[in-house]
């Protein structure tokens, strides 16, 4: 997919370059069309092109371990023990593990993925511009939704038959009570204490 | 000073100028896998094409004025 737009991409640079050398090839009705489509619609598609690769690229689980302070939360995700939450999803692949972290942090709302980039920038600002905290220190704003946990199990027989979860649902689904902090599932990233903490190492 | 003075075959060559330093700058951004080559692809590279766009559209419209003038 990359590779068509980058052929893309370089075709316009090719029709644009041709407008550089020679502007005067626009008199002609038939070069005054090339030169509309050259300089205008396909580098307006170049644009649209470009950021929906972007968008789609800044979702994978690689790009968001990129940032230094994200390594041990990367690396809580290989924790040999089924009570840490996010290890337990991304080793029994019950989140794509190629998107592991966007597909429990997204805001499913209409307006989520924006917000979500918005963020981004934030955090990328604060990592190069501002001082990047402590791993340790990083907390969710408003903290971790239900939401995000309802969004795949709501519905999921194992999920709806557990009695702890019927006794407590509609809490739940109020987000009166939460599925990380009511002491059932406490355990998420526990960045502080990675490095002692035995790891999976997947068979290759 | 007018752009009619400027010419609309510098406005060309401006708006060429730009959309391929905007396209160069963004086949950087995606062949480098970092957080910053989206902020590079959505500031400079997306600006700088949008920008060439925009002296292009430009052009366009002092071209026809240009037209209308010989006519008259």
């Amino acid at each position: 997919m990359i590779g068509v737009l980058i052929c893309q991409i370089v075709l316009s640079i090719v029709l644009a370059s041709v407008f550089l050398i020679r502007p005067s090839l626009t008199h002609a009705a038939s070069w005054k069309i090339l030169a509309f489509i050259g300089l205008c619609v396909l580098p307006a598609l170049c644009i649209v092109g470009g950021m929906n690769t972007h968008v789609q690229r800044s979702e994978q689980t690689q790009f968001c371990i990129s940032c230094h302070v994200m390594i041990p939360y990367g690396q809580s995700l290989y924790v040999d023990d089924p009570g840490h939450i996010p290890a337990q999803h991304f080793q029994n692949h019950r989140v794509p593990t190629d998107m592991a972290c966007y597909s429990c942090h997204a805001d499913y709302t209409i307006y989520g993925p924006l917000k979500d980039k918005l963020q981004g920038l934030k955090r990328i600002y604060v990592q190069y511009v501002s001082t990047p905290p402590d791993p340790a220190a990083i907390r969710i704003a408003g903290g971790f939704k239900n939401a995000q946990c309802l969004h795949c199990h709501l519905g999921a027989r194992s999920f709806e038959e557990n009695p702890v979860h019927v006794a407590m649902m509609d809490s739940l689904k109020s987000e009166q009570d939460s599925c990380l902090g009511s002491g059932c599932h406490d355990t998420a990233h526990d960045v502080a204490n990675v490095s002692h903490l035995k790891m999976w190492r997947p068979a290759q | 000073m007018k752009i009619s003075e400027i010419g609309i075959e510098r406005l060309l060559r401006i708006s060429s100028l730009l959309v391929i330093v905007g396209l160069v700058l963004e086949i950087v951004s995606l062949l480098w896998f970092h957080p910053l080559s989206f902020v590079l692809f959505a500031f400079v590279a997306a600006s700088l094409i949008g920008l060439g766009v925009l002296v292009y559209l430009t052009s366009l419209v002092f071209a026809g004025a240009s037209d209308h003038e010989n006519r008259n």
